[in-house]
């Protein structure tokens, strides 16, 4: 029995795993910002994967192994297909927050309101910036560059 | 290559009215006025083929001229077209039932019942009685259809009047050519489905729509009877067949009229009534036979529905409700005349039924003032006229009913046209006592229903007088047997019961005909003749007053018709015309000649031994010319002293009548009678049945259907839209199911 096939070796991989299952469960349930949960559901996706493949190390069965690799593959065409709808939903109202779609809802039911709202950021936002090369794209002043902060 | 056969011209007669039926349907709303060219075209076209094929037919029956004519052969053609329904070894009969006769079946001479196999042919047949009738409906549908062109002119339904007539005109011909019960059953109930349709035209009127409903509940109860009827032909006979097939085994399958059980191999006619059901089965198939006729000829007890039939439109009355439609009872028993000759006791019933609905209808007619209804109680009467005649179980019986049958088509065809002339001039009006005086108004009308009125009263030379004078005959050779030299049938009736089960050999049962047998007495036949010629006089009387209260008088018009009471167009006044002459001469021709009775001789059911062995000479019979002549005389006379030049809103004769008045008039209270023991009941039940429907199957049903409702209201609070919510109980859900295999994995 190598060291890759030991106790130990598993438990601490499991541990981790669930910790980012729930690290990602906790996101999901706790956070309001489409992104940011689309992120933790990544999250909680990886700690499944890691205790799959601490499985197939101990059991020294390739198949979790080959399970993960698929599970990767289907979760990056979902970030693709998952960010779409994300951006298309920004775009309709400007707002990332998930609490925006109530629409939903049994018609009698009243809309869910925020009593605090969440603080704004008032600190102007800092953009990364390109390596000077070639002319500056024409701004327009009159365009908003950043919407609403969720 | 099979010789050219008249049954192949046969499907025609049908098959052209259909395609002018469905022409009128399709393209209806576009001919408009011309709606009735498809109609009458296909019409015109089945007369000619059925006249053709009365010739052809005519031209294979024997002649019966000479001393030593021998006996009339049956003349039947049949074309089979396909096979409705097959199935092999349907059913055992008992071992002593006519199906399993063994001299019907000469290779299998000791066989045990065997299994019979099912088959309905859809087959048509052609003999010397179809042949007749198909003449009879075709022509009188004709002349009526073309009638209809002036007396329907402008009616919103103009069309679908044309398109029913065609298809009525079709299902009556099946009716009379289908050579099976099942397909007579269902043509049975075509015509009651058109006739439903016809009285019923004008739906949006409450009356016509009420009356259509009673024409067709009625006839439910005679179709129930046909339909029992079926299934206990089928039970002893194991076929429906009218004709002998010929199974793929090469056995002879000896249909339920055909050659076989009514001559053998050799053609020797068999004795007696040999291979027919008597007994209590064989009376029971009869009396539902008659039950079928009851409902669909108007006889008593179920005569109610045919006075109220009159709200349909006046051609269709004269078509359906006199000519034709109501005349398929007395075909049926026609057509089962050797089922009927082996059950004494349900011929006797026939007689009673027809004699008491006769005179019934004929006294009811007698105070009626809407002349419509006069002529639909005639109507109803003289159809009681042919059922007394078919009772008598003879040759001549049969033969004068369809005699009778085919005058009173022309004549009574010919009265409801005029009538329906007079409404068509009074603006709608038909109460006789609203007008008067009319012979100077509309001179063409008034004297061809004068031509009807005679023949209908049995005046010489007119074509009723014939007629009924055999119907007499035919009644007086069974009350007075020894009198008319016929001491076959004094034996028969002097016997009675004796008589009776020597008729049955090979019946299921030799029992007693259900104990009507001993109704067949010389006394009762004398009762029924007397009763016959009494009515004889009531047509005349009630015929005549009509006749005074319309057309004599001082003139009168109902506000109604406005200023332009006139003569009807030619359309209407030429079928009067040709009526009115068929009504002069067809009687005196055919009496004379007695071309109809030896050409209907040939028919296969009038073959059977027990009906032919009662054929007599033809004759005419003076003494009773002379008293129905009487009885119509003295008929004609009264209905003069009240009626003739006076007006007709006066007084009546009916006031001398006394209590009985109200008897009449009411119609015997037969509708207050069914109101009170039938319809009452049913109507309650049907409020029970409505309430449980409504409140406790539905509500059932609505509480059931609450349920899930109600659940779901529960339920659908937590539906916020949030997303976080939703998550929330999805992680919710899992932990429950952890939890739960953990706790079951801990034991």
């Amino acid at each position: 029995m190598n060291a890759a096939q030991s106790l130990p070796m598993l438990q601490n991989a499991l541990t981790v795993g669930a910790i980012l299952f729930s690290l990602g469960l906790v996101g999901i349930l706790a956070r309001r910002n489409l992104i940011v949960m689309f992120l933790a559901a990544e999250m909680m996706l990886q700690g499944i994967s890691v205790s799959l493949v601490a499985w197939s190390r101990y059991h020294g069965d390739w198949g979790g192994q080959v399970l993960v690799i698929f599970v990767l593959t289907v979760a990056a065409c979902e970030a693709a297909v998952a960010l779409v709808f994300v951006l298309q939903a920004f775009a309709r109202t400007g707002r990332l927050d998930a609490a925006a779609w109530q629409s939903l809802r049994e018609a009698n039911l009243v809309r869910t309101v925020d009593h605090e709202l969440p603080s704004i950021d008032t600190l102007p936002p800092r953009y990364p910036t390109l390596a000077p090369a070639g002319v500056l794209p024409p701004t327009d002043e009159n365009e908003p560059l950043q919407r609403e902060h969720v | 290559m099979q010789e050219f056969s008249p049954a192949m011209l046969l499907v025609l007669v049908p098959l052209l009215p259909l395609v002018g039926a469905v022409l009128t349907v399709l393209l209806g709303g576009r001919l408009a006025s011309r709606a009735h060219l498809p109609a009458i075209a296909g019409i015109a076209a089945a007369a000619m083929v059925a006249i053709v094929l009365l010739v052809a037919t005519a031209r294979d029956v024997n002649p019966s001229h000479g001393a030593h004519a021998e006996p009339v052969r049956p003349v039947e053609m049949i074309a089979t077209l396909w096979n409705w329904a097959s199935f092999d070894q349907a059913y055992a009969p008992p071992a002593d039932s006519p199906a399993t006769d063994p001299r019907l079946t000469p290779q299998n001479p000791q066989a045990a019942p065997q299994a019979l196999g099912f088959t309905i042919p859809v087959a048509l047949r052609l003999d010397p009685l179809t042949a007749t009738m198909l003449v009879i409906i075709t022509c009188v549908g004709l002349l009526v259809a073309i009638y209809s062109i002036g007396y329907m002119h402008d009616d919103p339904g103009y069309p679908r009047f044309f398109a029913l007539v065609a298809m009525f005109v079709f299902s009556m011909s099946m009716l009379v050519a289908a050579s099976n019960f099942l397909l007579v059953y269902v043509f049975w109930e075509a015509v009651g489905a058109c006739s439903y349709l016809l009285i019923g035209f004008w739906f949006a009127k409450p009356q016509a729509a009420r009356a259509a409903k009673k024409a067709f509940l009625v006839n439910r109860v005679g179709d129930f009877g046909l339909a029992i009827a079926v299934f206990l032909l089928w039970m002893s006979y194991g076929t429906l067949d009218f004709h002998d097939t010929i199974s793929p085994q090469g056995v002879i399958m000896p249909g339920i009229l055909g050659q076989t059980r009514l001559v053998d191999a050799a053609g020797y006619v068999l004795p007696d009534a040999a291979g027919f059901a008597g007994g209590t089965i064989g009376t029971a198939i009869c009396l539902l036979l008659l039950l079928a006729a009851c409902g669909k000829s108007a006889q008593l007890p179920l005569h109610v529905w045919l006075p109220d039939a009159m709200e349909g439109p006046t051609p269709a009355s004269a078509l359906i409700h006199a000519a034709t439609m109501v005349t398929a009872g007395i075909y049926l028993i026609v057509r089962s005349a050797p089922l009927f000759a082996a059950c004494p006791g349900a011929l006797v019933m026939v007689s009673i039924v027809g004699a008491t609905t006769a005179l019934v209808a004929a006294l009811i007619g007698t105070v009626q003032n809407d002349l419509k209804r006069v002529l639909a109680y005639s109507t109803i009467s003289q159809l009681g006229y042919m059922f007394a005649s078919l009772g008598t179980g003879t040759m001549l019986g049969f033969t004068a009913a369809i005699f009778h049958l085919l005058t009173h088509a022309c004549f009574k065809a010919l009265l409801f046209l005029g009538a329906g002339s007079v409404m068509h001039g009074m603006g709608g009006v038909i109460d006789m006592r609203r007008f008067g005086g009319l012979r100077r108004v509309m001179p063409i009308t008034a004297t061809t229903f004068l031509v009807g009125s005679l023949a209908l009263a049995g005046v010489a030379p007119f074509a009723g007088f014939f007629s009924k004078d055999e119907i007499l005959a035919a009644l007086h050779a069974k009350a007075w047997p020894i009198a008319h030299g016929d001491h076959h049938a004094a034996l028969s009736t002097a016997t009675g019961t004796l008589h009776a089960a020597s008729f049955t050999p090979h019946g299921l049962e030799t029992g007693s005909g259900l104990g009507l047998d001993s109704l067949n007495r010389p006394e009762i036949w004398q009762l029924l003749f007397w009763m016959s010629l009494v009515t004889a006089g009531l047509t005349a009387f009630y015929t005549f007053r009509a006749v005074f209260m319309t057309f004599t008088g001082p003139t009168r018009i109902p506000e109604a018709a406005g200023h332009h009471a006139h003569e009807s167009p030619p359309a209407m006044t030429i079928p009067l015309v040709i009526l009115a002459v068929a009504s002069t001469v067809v009687g005196w021709l055919l009496f004379s000649t007695n071309w109809l009775a030896h050409f209907l001789s040939a028919t296969p059911s009038l073959t059977a031994t027990a009906v032919a062995a009662t054929a007599t000479p033809h004759a005419f019979h003076m003494d009773l010319a002379i008293k129905g002549t009487l009885a119509a005389a003295i008929g004609v006379v009264v209905a003069a002293i009240g009626h003739l030049g006076q007006r007709s809103d006066g007084p009546q004769l009916e006031r001398f009548l006394g209590p009985l008045q109200a008897l009449f008039a009411h119609k015997f209270f037969f509708d207050q009678i069914y109101t009170a023991i039938i319809v009452r009941p049913i109507e309650a039940f049907a409020m029970v049945a409505a309430f449980i429907d409504r409140f406790i199957i539905d509500g059932a049903v609505d509480a059931i259907g609450r349920i899930p409702a109600t659940l779901g209201g529960i339920v659908r609070r937590g539906q916020s839209g949030l997303l976080q919510r939703y998550a929330l109980a999805g992680v919710m859900g899992v932990l429950a199911i952890v939890v739960l295999l953990a706790w079951q994995l801990r034991g």
